[in-house]
C-alpha cells in the first residue's frame, strides 16, 4: 500500500479524471508556468502514479502537490466532478506523514498557537505592539509577508467569542468566530452578530469553539484538524445553522463531513448567504441612495468551493453600491491560506496581478469577504485602498442612516 | 555532451525538467496512450525551438511537441520516448485590426486568443470543444474544427501563415498576409501534419467580425433519427447555420447533472443548432429550424433567452468529453465523417457495435458536417475490455468509411488512428506521403511513429514514373 493515512485520495476520486485538460487554463499555477506538473490535472496524475505505484511520496511529490494554491478553481469546470481538494487534503496528509521532517514549525503553530485563544491574544498583543511603534520588520520575514496586511489592531471592539443575543424569531445561528478573525478582523464578527440580531437570529458564540481547522486541513496536518473538527461539533451542536464570517472557514465547515462532521456540514453557511437571504426575504432593509461603485473580489474558496458570487453583491447593491468586477475569471490572489509564507514567489505574483486588477478600476474601495484575501490585497494595493468584508460595507450604509 | 546537459546550456536548467515523477506528468495527452519522454523543455522564444530542433538531431532523439496537452489521439503521447517539446512559453498575440489578422504564438490558448480579439469585434472561428484549453499550435497541427466549422470551416481556413523551425534548426515562414500568395502552398501541408513536418512556433491566423446578432435552439427528440433527419433537412432547405450538434441521452443526463443547464434529460437526443447574422435573418432562420424540427417529432424546442443562457448550452456541449468521467474512467473516442444523409443509419450501425461488444457508447457530434465523435466509456484496467474496445472501434471506422466517410474530421491521427490509415488509404497513398515527410525530415526526429502506419514507405519507386497516387489530398 502506497498510502499510509487513513484519508489518502482514493482510487475512485483519482478515476473520475479523465485529463481533458478543461481545468488547465483555470488554474492561477498552470497560468503562471505553463507547465503540468503545476496544473490540477498534473497533480491527479502525480496521485494516480502513487496509487498505482509508479512512483513514491518523495520530495519530487512534495514539490509538486505543494505549489498547489488550494483555491480549487479548477472543481466548477470539471465536468468529472473530480473532487479535487478532498485529494488535495490526502496528499497533503500522506506527504505530511511520509516525509515526517518538513514544516516542523507548522505543527506547533497550527496544533498550538492557532487554536488557544491565549497565546493567539498575545501574539496579536505583540503585533499590535509592533504595528504601533513601527517595529513590523522585527515580525520574521516568512511570517510578515502575512501579517504586514493586517488592519490596525487599535480600537478594534470587544471579542465575539462567548456573546449570546438576538431574539431568535428567524432561528439559532452558532457563530464561528474563527481564530485570526476574531482577533485580526473583529469588525467583521461584530458586523456579523449586529446584522443576524437585527434579521431575527439568536447569535450565540459558544467560548468552547476552536479554529475551524482549515489552515491545518490544508497544511496536511490531518490528526490537528480532525481534533479541531471534533470540538467544534460539539460546541456548535443544537443550532440551527453554524455561520463563518471568513469564506476559508465557511467552506471547510461545509467539508467536515471528511473529517467526522457530517452534521455540522449540512448546517454550515457564509454569512454572505445568511445576510443575502435576510435582505431578499426583508428581513433586512434595502438601504436608500447612492453610494458610487465598488470593486468586488471573490474569495475562491466562497467562488469555487461554495459556487456563492450572487450573494456579496447582492449586499452591496442593497446597501446602495455599484459593483465594479475586477476578473471574470476569479482567478486567486495569491494569499490561499499559508501560502503566502510557503511560496512567497507564486503568491507575491498572483497578489500583483490581482492588485493590478482592481487599478484597473480606478476605485479604492474593494470589497472582499475573506480575510487572507484582504490581507493580500492590502499589501499588494497599500493604505490607499479601503478593503472590508461586504457586510461590513452594508452595516456602515445602514449605520450612516441612508 | 549528453543530451540533457546540451538542452541545459541552451534553454537554462529550470526549463528542463528529468525527475522521473514529472517526466511521468507528461507521458500522455488527453487520449489512452502513454510513452515514456526522456527530457522535458520549455522553450521561450522560436530561437530557443530551434536550438532543442539541431540538439535533438545531433543526438538523433525524437521531438514530441506538445502544447495543452488536450489531443485525443497520442500525437503529443511520446510513445517512442525522446525530447518533449512544450509550446506554452510560446504566447505572444499581436493583433493587426484593420487587416483582422494576428500573429500568436504556438502556445497561445485558442480562447485567450478570441478573448484578446474581442475588443476589437473580431474572433477566431475554430472552436474545438477544448478551446478553453488547447493551444493555436494544437489547433494547426491537427487542423482542429469545432461546432461552428460547419459554416466557417477548420483551421487550415483561418490560417495565412506559419513560422515553423524546420530540420537542421532552419526557422522559415510559410505564407502571408496576401490570400493567394503564389508558389506552392506549403503552408497548407503543415497545417494537420501533427508536428511530423518541423515545429510550428507562431501562426498568423485570420480573424473575423464578430456577428451582430446569435440565435441557439435547444430541441429535443424522442428518436435518435428525428435529430439527424432535421439536421439534413435544414442543410437541405438551403440555410447555412453556425453550427448543428447532436447530443445522446446518456451524455445529456451527465452534463446535465454537472451543469444544471435545463438540458432535455428525457429526450433519446438533444440538437443544438445556432444561426447567426442580423437579427431579422436569424429570427426567419430559428424559425425554419424550429419548423423542420416539429415536423420531425421534436418533443421540446427553446431558444437561448440571454447570452448567459447561450453560454451555459455551448459549456454543456463542449464539456461532454470529460463529462463521460462520471460513466467510467476512461474513453476511447472515434472521429469519422459520414455524408449526412447517411447520419442515421451509420448511428444506428455503431449503436449496434457496442451493444453487440456489450460496451457503453455514447456520441455527441457536429452533425451539420457529419462529423461523428462515437465514444466508448470503459474501464482501461480491465485488458480484456480494452480489446473488446478497440475491436469495435475497428468495426465502427469500416462501417463509416463503407458510408462513404473519413477516418477523421478534426481530431488528427496520432497513434490511436494511426493503423486505420491503412483502411483509408492505398499503399500507393501511404507511400507518398512518406515520402513527402523524409524530404522535411531526413533525420527522422519530428514526432515521429505518428500519423504513417509502419512500412508505409514500403515500395521502392526510384526511377520509376508513377501513377498520381488516389486519393492522397481529397
Amino acid at each position: 500500500m502506497p498510502w499510509v493515512t487513513d484519508i489518502h485520495p482514493e482510487k475512485t476520486e483519482l478515476d473520475s479524471c479523465v485529463q481533458c485538460g478543461l481545468c488547465l487554463p483555470v488554474c492561477p499555477t498552470f497560468r503562471l508556468t505553463g507547465r503540468e506538473t503545476a496544473s490540477p490535472r498534473g497533480r491527479l496524475q502525480a496521485m494516480s502514479a502513487v496509487d498505482q505505484g509508479v512512483a513514491v511520496v518523495d520530495e519530487t511529490f512534495a514539490r509538486i502537490i505543494d505549489f498547489c494554491l488550494g483555491c480549487r478553481a479548477c472543481e466548477p469546470v470539471c465536468p468529472g466532478l473530480v473532487p479535487y481538494g478532498r485529494t488535495l487534503e490526502g496528499a497533503r496528509a500522506e506527504i505530511d506523514a511520509q516525509l515526517p521532517d518538513r514544516e516542523r514549525q507548522l505543527s506547533f503553530l497550527l496544533g498550538r498557537v492557532v487554536p488557544s485563544r491565549r497565546l493567539l491574544d498575545l501574539a496579536t498583543g505583540l503585533l499590535r505592539l509592533a504595528q504601533s511603534v513601527g517595529l513590523i520588520r522585527l515580525v520574521p520575514a516568512r511570517m510578515r509577508r502575512m501579517v504586514g496586511g493586517v488592519r490596525s489592531l487599535w480600537g478594534r471592539g470587544r471579542a465575539t467569542l462567548g456573546h449570546a443575543g438576538g431574539s431568535g424569531v428567524s432561528g439559532s445561528v452558532g457563530l464561528l468566530v474563527g481564530c485570526v478573525q476574531d482577533e485580526w478582523f473583529r469588525p467583521v464578527n461584530r458586523a456579523a452578530v449586529t446584522l443576524l440580531e437585527l434579521a431575527g437570529h439568536r447569535v450565540e458564540a459558544p467560548v468552547a469553539q476552536t479554529c475551524c481547522g482549515a489552515l491545518a486541513a490544508h497544511a496536511g496536518k490531518s490528526e490537528i484538524a480532525a481534533r479541531l473538527a471534533e470540538r467544534n461539533v460539539s460546541a456548535l451542536s443544537g443550532y440551527d445553522q453554524v455561520v463563518a464570517t471568513a469564506a476559508g472557514c465557511s467552506a471547510h465547515l461545509a467539508g467536515y463531513a471528511h473529517w467526522g462532521g457530517a452534521s455540522l456540514a449540512g448546517r454550515a453557511v457564509d454569512v454572505t448567504v445568511m445576510v443575502s437571504e435576510a435582505i431578499r426575504s426583508g428581513r433586512l432593509p434595502q438601504v436608500d441612495g447612492d453610494r458610487g461603485p465598488i470593486a468586488v473580489q471573490d474569495p475562491c474558496h466562497l467562488r469555487h468551493a461554495q459556487r456563492v458570487t450572487r450573494e456579496p453583491r447582492r449586499i452591496l447593491e442593497a446597501a446602495g453600491y455599484e459593483v465594479v468586477e475586477i476578473d471574470p475569471a476569479g482567478m486567486c490572489c495569491g494569499a490561499a491560506g499559508l501560502y503566502t509564507m510557503l511560496q512567497p514567489e507564486a503568491s507575491s505574483r498572483l497578489g500583483a496581478q490581482k492588485a493590478a486588477q482592481v487599478r484597473t478600476t480606478g476605485l479604492t474601495r474593494v470589497a472582499s469577504a475573506n480575510p487572507g484575501c484582504e490581507m493580500q490585497l492590502r499589501t499588494h494595493l497599500g493604505d490607499d485602498y479601503e478593503i472590508a468584508h461586504p457586510i461590513e460595507w452594508y452595516l456602515r450604509a445602514l449605520q450612516s442612516g441612508g | 555532451m549528453d543530451l540533457v546537459t546540451d538542452l541545459r546550456v541552451a534553454l537554462g536548467v529550470d526549463n528542463v525538467l528529468v525527475e522521473p515523477l514529472e517526466l511521468y506528468l507528461f507521458s500522455k495527452d488527453a487520449s489512452l496512450m502513454r510513452g515514456e519522454p526522456h527530457v522535458v523543455v520549455f522553450p521561450q522564444d522560436t530561437t530557443q525551438v530551434a536550438e532543442v530542433v539541431r540538439i535533438a538531431e545531433t543526438h538523433g532523439v525524437p521531438i514530441v511537441p506538445r502544447g495543452a496537452g488536450t489531443g485525443l489521439t497520442a500525437g503529443a503521447s511520446p510513445t517512442v520516448g525522446g525530447i518533449v517539446l512544450v509550446t506554452t512559453a510560446l504566447d505572444t498575440i499581436e493583433i493587426d485590426a484593420d487587416n483582422r489578422t494576428a500573429w500568436v504564438g504556438a502556445g497561445v490558448i485558442n480562447l485567450d486568443l478570441s478573448r484578446a480579439a474581442g475588443p476589437y469585434g473580431l474572433y477566431f472561428a475554430p472552436d474545438p470543444s477544448s478551446q478553453s484549453a488547447c493551444t493555436v499550435g494544437g489547433n494547426v497541427a491537427n487542423n482542429s474544427g469545432g461546432p461552428h466549422c460547419l459554416a466557417e470551416g477548420s483551421t487550415t481556413s483561418h490560417v495565412l501563415g506559419l513560422e515553423v523551425v524546420l530540420t537542421g534548426g532552419e526557422v522559415v515562414i510559410l505564407g502571408s498576409q496576401a490570400p493567394d500568395p503564389p508558389g506552392l502552398d506549403l503552408k497548407g501541408l503543415i497545417v494537420g501534419s501533427e508536428g511530423t513536418l518541423g515545429v510550428v512556433t507562431k501562426v498568423l491566423v485570420r480573424l473575423l467580425p464578430i456577428d451582430p446578432e446569435v440565435r441557439t435552439l435547444l430541441m429535443g427528440f424522442a428518436e435518435t433519427a428525428g435529430a439527424t433527419t432535421t439536421v439534413s433537412e435544414v442543410i437541405a432547405s438551403g440555410l447555412v447555420p453556425a453550427a448543428l450538434e447532436i447530443m445522446d441521452q446518456r451524455l445529456i443526463v451527465a452534463v446535465e447533472n454537472w451543469l444544471h443547464a435545463g438540458l432535455p434529460v428525457d429526450a433519446a437526443a438533444m440538437l443544438l443548432a445556432e444561426v447567426t447574422g442580423e437579427a431579422e435573418g436569424v429570427d426567419s432562420q430559428a424559425e425554419v429550424i424550429s419548423t423542420i424540427a416539429r415536423a420531425n417529432g421534436a418533443t421540446s424546442i427553446e431558444v437561448a433567452a440571454t447570452p448567459e443562457h447561450r453560454e451555459l448550452l455551448w459549456k454543456g456541449r463542449k464539456s461532454a468529453f470529460g463529462a463521460t468521467a462520471q460513466l467510467a474512467p476512461d474513453y476511447y473516442l472515434h472521429d469519422a465523417v459520414v455524408p449526412r444523409t447517411r447520419l442515421a443509419e451509420t448511428m444506428a450501425a455503431i449503436y449496434e457495435i457496442a451493444d453487440r461488444s456489450q460496451l457503453t457508447l455514447v456520441n455527441v457530434f457536429h452533425a451539420g458536417d457529419g462529423n461523428l465523435h462515437p465514444l466508448i466509456a470503459f474501464d482501461a484496467s480491465d485488458p480484456l475490455v480494452s480489446e473488446r474496445v478497440y475491436r469495435a472501434g475497428e468495426e465502427i471506422v469500416a462501417v463509416c468509411l463503407r458510408n462513404g466517410g473519413a477516418l477523421s474530421g478534426e481530431h488528427g491521427i496520432g497513434v490511436e488512428k494511426r493503423d486505420l490509415m491503412r483502411a483509408a488509404f492505398s499503399e500507393l497513398d501511404l507511400d507518398a506521403q512518406a515520402r513527402l515527410k523524409e524530404v522535411f525530415d531526413p533525420s527522422r526526429v519530428f514526432n515521429p511513429t505518428k500519423v504513417l502506419p509502419a512500412g508505409s514507405r514500403c515500395f521502392d519507386y526510384g526511377g520509376v514514373r508513377r501513377p498520381a497516387a488516389d486519393g492522397v489530398w481529397v
